[in-house]
């Protein structure tokens, strides 16, 4: 469903010179699987979603979504995707439903089937209540609903959260995780970025770690767990950052000698 | 490219901006309130309007004539102001060694006098002085006195002897001085004026009555003035005519640029943007969408307020002469070109807006649009510009110039330059949305990030950081520094008369000013001089096709250069000027091939290493290929000074870019530089004695107007097809992409799916 191959983004910085966001990962993501990316802030996890959501486009590297190149197809890719990250708000002078409709247009569902899709919506995620209140006044686990209702609205068969929990109070996150989990259960295809090493082990099938633009382990937790010989997620995450980052002093102090 | 889509995000971004509070109040409460607010507030305000007094020193006031008074008890006589309480508004000081003509004295006001009065009007102590030249009283009596002698001695026979009869009012005459460094001090001295033009009219009558003449045989003939519009009902049509075209032009700017700013800064701020991104509308439909929305906003905007003025008009400036209304036939031009009018500043601001990061850096925006806008807007509306064929291809200033004819109820004649007009706008407004388009396409303007300030740093990168070819900014950096060193230069240089003289300043002139800082900044902010300046052996064939290039493009750029002359043509100071300057003497007398090595080799060599060479290259970093030409050969265009020159300049410098391009090579773009110029100083040194000595040369050629040789339509016609073969040719060799230019191509290839 979602192929990536030596994905590399650069960036030009007038402070650091050339900045490698992503030095050419590699990830697959089948449908029914939820793919978690964790990394510390930094990593590369916002950059590699929104080239997988076609917002940026790749320095180098392949990218398929749903048989589609986010590089040359972009506009078939965002029709079979539904993309939220911490970057998508909702409209401050719209409502939910408003904007959720506008979404379901955009994505081109006829008139009946969008009425009937957002009401099935709006049960599930428990938002009639307030549907016909404006962005502003929302509290912002409203506004992640809205925000995950926007994203589905048009049924995609491709999800992708990009730090989809940050900000959200203990409820709200765990109402998200739950809507999360429900659309594995769709057969979706979900790619879901986080630094919580909870949210992780709770959600995900399988994760890779990203530091540095560089992808440091990948598989499911069992697999990590039985190559690192370490059982807490979170004590194996950051032996793998301590590591990557001793070697990686080491060959910046050759490289300066 | 779909319509809903374009229709779905009109619809939502109409409905946001209707919410928006701030908006609604700058678009449809502020005009409907201002302006009716702004007309009591003049009346309240003009209640508390009073006009002050101000100091006059008077010196010589003992030298003034005793009839007709000009002062009485210590003021101004009052009969010599429009109302007896105007007198108050001069005081008088009179000068410490003048005593008051009531108490006479021996003091004499001399020029130490009238020197003193200039110190003190210039320190502010008064804010005008009156100097009355010692002896004028006792001329004007003399003088009264002759004519009356005069007169009696002609009632008494034709023979008598002519009286020495020169005015008094010859020089030396009474004085005001003045400073226009305060307002207060020119309001002080129209004042005197008024008086001391009634007073010399009560002198002049003085002087009659002494010669015996009736006052009417000096009577002034008056003029009746009838104004015909007041017959059609479009009195006062020429004041509306340049009031209107502007607040329309600027409001529909207004307008357009908040509702801009909310919906593209302001969505980046409130982090919206990203949410339309990763929606299916493509970048275009964002835009068109973006768009549609501003300039309905842009047009509700210039509609209101202009409606609030004619209303306001109507009842308030309607009341004065010379306000009357304009005819309903002029509100129709103002709605048809609002049109236009909104789409150009509405694309305008959406570009601007959205290469800002946040509303309040949109906000800094307004101010550089204004300063670019205004001056086109308020020149043709102020000035004496008239609405011609040239004039109608300045974007804003033709639209402008438009109205006014209309308005002012020359329709016919404004309808004959509607096209171009439409054409240059509707032009300008399509750049507009393809620049917009383009920042909403670029990565770099969408998610742009706060740097912090550092020129040190800055420099360092530029340094450090070398690539083998400059950068854009680089390249913008250069053209700046050339085009301001050239300007002051030419400021500074001395005036020659002679060939060596000038020969002198064009080496300094195109060596230090225009090659010596783009050689520099290729060692210095660059890895490869030989890339950045094309330095490169091109295969001898296009060397060839350089010269022959530049000798059958000759009759086609002066064919253009005399179009460029008739449509803008060159002021009479500016021409004055140019004579003065004996340029086209000098190369006329001089050695023709100390001419050419000045005129045709130096320029060649030395602009063509800057702009072909440093700043082409800096602009083919964008990654494009004919956007670096245009925007080298704008600089390239300005270096020439004078308009008319830029815009030939600037059409040639775009061939000579192309060669550069195409050929890989520096060297074709030169040998055409040289060729080119080397032919027009040729021309210029002809003569039309050359036809007159070879006859056959005038089925090609005839002696201009302007002295140099203008080709016949059938050369120029065979010329410009010869032109574009050989251009053709040169589209047609094999020419290297830069590393930016391919992956450019590589992006407008993913493009070509999102439209």
């Amino acid at each position: 469903m979602i192929h990536v191959r030596g994905l590399t983004k650069h960036y030009a910085d007038l402070r650091r010179g050339t900045l490698i966001a992503l030095g050419g990962i590699d990830f697959d993501v089948s449908p029914g699987q939820i793919f978690g990316l964790l990394g510390p802030n930094g990593a590369g996890k916002t950059t590699a979603l929104r080239i997988l959501s076609t917002v940026l486009r790749p320095t180098a590297g392949s990218v398929t979504v749903n048989g589609f190149d986010v590089a040359t197809q972009p506009e078939e890719v965002r029709r079979r995707i539904g993309f939220m990250s911490a970057n998508t708000a909702v409209y401050d002078r719209m409502t939910a439903r408003e904007m959720v409709e506008y979404f379901g247009r955009l994505h081109g569902i006829p008139e009946e089937r969008l009425a009937q899709r957002m009401a099935n919506l709006f049960d599930r995620l428990q938002m009639n209540e307030f549907c016909d209140v404006l962005g502003a006044k929302m509290s912002s686990g409203m506004q992640q609903k809205v925000s995950v209702a926007r994203a589905i609205v048009h049924d995609p068969p491709v999800l992708i959260f990009d730090e989809a929990t940050a900000g959200l109070d203990v409820l709200a996150a765990r109402a998200l995780l739950r809507t999360v989990a429900e659309l594995r259960e769709h057969d979706k295809c979900v790619v879901f970025s986080t630094h919580i090493m909870r949210e992780a082990e709770k959600l995900c099938d399988r994760v890779a770690i990203l530091h540095r633009g560089h992808i440091l382990a990948q598989g499911t937790l069992e697999e990590l767990r039985d190559r690192h010989h370490e059982r807490d997620l979170e004590e194996l995450f950051f032996q793998l950052i301590s590591h990557h980052d001793e070697a990686h002093a080491v060959v910046q102090g050759g490289s300066e000698k | 490219m779909s319509w809903s889509n374009v229709r779905l995000i009109l619809a939502r971004e109409i409905r946001d901006q209707l919410r928006d509070r701030r908006t609604m109040f700058m678009i449809v409460v502020l005009p409907i309130l201002l302006y009716p607010l702004l007309g009591m507030a003049f009346f309240q305000i003009a209640q508390f309007m009073r006009e002050t007094a101000t100091q006059v020193l008077v010196i010589g006031a003992k030298s003034l004539p005793k009839e007709p008074p000009l002062v009485e008890n210590g003021r101004f006589a009052e009969r010599l102001f429009s109302a007896p309480e105007k007198a108050l508004l001069l005081e008088l000081t009179f000068a410490p060694d003048e005593p008051r003509p009531d108490r006479p004295s021996d003091a004499t006001g001399g020029v130490e006098s009238r020197r003193e009065a200039e110190a003190q009007v210039q320190a502010g102590e008064y804010e005008a002085a009156l100097y009355i030249p010692p002896d004028f009283g006792d001329r004007v009596e003399t003088f009264r006195e002759a004519l009356k002698q005069r007169a009696q001695r002609s009632a008494q026979g034709p023979s008598t002897p002519d009286l020495d009869l020169r005015s008094p009012l010859e020089v030396p005459k009474p004085e005001i001085i003045y400073t226009t460094a305060t307002e207060k001090s020119e309001l002080t001295s129209a004042r005197l004026g008024d008086v001391l033009r009634r007073w010399t009219e009560e002198v002049r009558k003085a002087n009659l009555a002494a010669a015996e003449v009736p006052q009417r045989a000096a009577e002034r003939l008056e003029v009746v003035t009838t104004d015909v519009a007041q017959q059609t009902g479009a009195a006062g049509a020429a004041r509306w005519s340049k009031v209107l075209p502007v607040l329309l032009l600027l409001w529909a700017m207004t307008g357009a640029f908040y509702p801009a700013v909310d919906l593209c800064a302001g969505e980046k701020e409130r982090g919206t943007l990203e949410t339309l991104l990763s929606s299916p509308a493509r970048r275009s439909e964002i835009v068109l969408g973006k768009l549609a929305t501003i300039m309905l906003f842009s047009i509700l905007t210039a509609v209101l307020n202009v409606a609030s003025i004619l209303i306001m008009g109507r009842v308030v400036l309607g009341q004065l002469p010379g306000f009357g209304m304009i005819p309903a036939g002029g509100v129709l031009w103002l709605a048809v070109a609002l049109l236009p009018a909104s789409a150009l500043f509405s694309a305008l601001c959406l570009a601007l807006a959205a290469f800002a990061r946040s509303t309040k850096e949109g906000q800094y925006y307004l101010m550089p649009l204004l300063l670019v806008t205004l001056p086109l807007a308020v020149l043709p509306a102020t000035s004496g510009m008239e609405l011609n064929l040239g004039n109608s291809l300045i974007p804003v200033t033709g639209l402008v110039l438009l109205l006014r004819t209309a308005l002012e109820g020359s329709a016919w004649e404004a309808l004959e330059y509607l096209v171009p007009v439409t054409l240059v706008t509707l032009g300008g407004c399509l750049l507009a949305i393809r620049w917009a388009i383009d920042q909403f396409n670029s990565e770099s303007v969408l998610f742009r990030e706060g740097e912090r300030l550092d020129l040190g740093l800055w420099m360092r990168h530029l340094v450090q950081d070398r690539k083998p070819t400059p950068t854009v900014a680089g390249a913008v950096f250069c053209g700046t520094v050339i085009l301001m060193a050239h300007f002051f230069t030419g400021l500074a240089m001395p005036k020659w008369n002679d060939f060596g003289g000038f020969a002198r300043g064009m080496l300094v002139g195109q060596v230090a000013v225009i090659a010596t800082p783009a050689l520099l900044m290729t060692i210095m902010l660059t890895t490869s001089p030989r890339k950045t300046l094309l330095l490169r052996w091109p295969a001898w064939p296009t060397l060839l096709a350089a010269v022959l290039l530049a000798v059958v493009a000759h009759p086609v750029v002066d064919a253009i250069r005399r179009m460029v002359l008739s449509l803008y043509p060159v002021n009479p100071q500016m021409e004055k000027w140019l004579e003065e300057l004996g340029l086209q003497r000098i190369v006329a007398e001089s050695p023709l091939w100390q001419v050419l090595l000045v005129f045709a080799a130096l320029p060649a060599v030395c602009e063509e290493l800057a702009f072909r060479g440093f700043i082409l290259s800096g602009f083919r970093q964008s990654g494009h290929k004919w956007r670096p030409i245009v925007y080298s050969a704008f600089f390239f265009g300005f270096i020439h000074g004078i308009l008319q020159q830029s815009l030939v300049a600037c059409l040639v410098g775009v061939a000579i870019g192309f060669l550069a391009v195409q050929s890989g090579s520096i060297l074709p773009a030169m040998v055409f530089h040289a060729v080119h110029n080397g032919l027009t100083v040729v021309s210029t040194r002809a003569s039309g004695q050359i036809v007159e000595d070879w006859p056959p040369l005038g089925w090609f050629v005839r002696a201009g107007t302007d002295g140099a040789l203008e080709f016949a339509w059938p050369v120029v016609a065979l010329a410009t097809c010869l032109m574009l073969a050989i251009l053709f040719w040169f589209q047609r060799l094999p020419y290297g992409r830069t590393p930016d230019q391919r992956r450019q191509e590589r992006i407008a290839k993913g493009l070509q799916w999102n439209g």
